[in-house]
């Protein structure tokens, strides 16, 4: 189960990359954190707790590649706390120049987990349309509730 | 020597198994309930059955004299949670960063 986000913007790739590599301008949209471009690099950023799903506000990263102007990827871990992780995913950013501006593709990832897997199968061709719909529609329900 | 016990995905890559789950979306079921549904003997559905349990995907509970096997959703519920969480959250967060860079540009000028 993946998150896919194309975004076009008017602004040449070399601006949008420091806007996704800089600690101090990533604060500026995304959240308060202690990135650098290194790969390896571990950090944090922080938001607001999610009490319904047990998360905490605290996402823990590692970068994963740096492709300058053109990639982009960390984990992205995150839980209700106390080092406990219930999400473990990966956030890719890719940019390829448009005319004279960018287009930005975020992909996040890998929810992983032993139960999370159900997702990922949902999307198996194996899987029947239909039964996968009705499955999804039930999910759907039960969160509702 | 400790039994080895399938990953998820060998648990769902078998079609009878994803059934079984399937059913169970509707209803709890019996083991006989179940078993009437599928082509093969009481004992081939009460073996996938144990490894759907043995995976925590369901949870089987006797309810008088009968077995009845029961959906479990809290795993289910939590990824959904996630996804729905970050879908919408970078939504928000690509405005966001929309809205930064043309502000630079504006004061650039």
């Amino acid at each position: 189960m993946n998150i896919k986000h194309t975004w076009s913007l008017d602004h040449p790739v070399d601006v949008v990359w420091e806007y996704l590599t800089t600690a101090e301008l990533l604060a500026q949209w995304l959240m308060e954190n202690d990135f650098k471009p290194i790969v390896g690099h571990k950090f944090q950023f922080h938001s607001k707790p999610v009490a319904k799903f047990g998360f905490d506000g605290n996402i823990y990263c590692e970068v994963l590649e740096i492709i300058p102007f053109k990639k982009l990827s960390y984990s992205w871990k995150g839980g209700p706390g106390k080092g406990k992780i219930t999400l473990d995913s990966v956030v890719v950013w890719t940019l390829v120049p448009k005319d004279n501006g960018t287009l930005l593709m975020l992909e996040h990832k890998g929810f992983t987990g032993m139960k999370n897997f159900i997702g990922y199968l949902f999307m198996n061709s194996g899987w029947k349309t239909k039964i996968r719909k009705k499955f999804m529609a039930f999910l759907a329900l039960k969160q509702k509730q | 020597m400790s039994t080895q016990t399938p990953d998820a995905f060998q648990v769902l890559a078998d079609p009878s198994r994803r059934q079984i789950l399937h059913l169970l979306t509707k209803n709890s079921l019996t083991i006989n309930a179940l078993a009437e549904n599928f082509d093969m003997s009481r004992p081939a559905i009460s073996k996938h059955i144990k490894i759907l349990n043995g995976a925590g995907f369901i949870s089987i509970e006797d309810i008088g004299r009968e077995r009845h096997c029961i959906l479990k959703q809290d795993g289910f519920n939590e990824v959904q949670e996630w996804v729905h969480y970050f879908d919408k959250f970078w939504i928000s967060k690509l405005k966001k960063l929309e809205i930064a860079l043309d502000n630079r540009a504006k004061n650039k000028k």
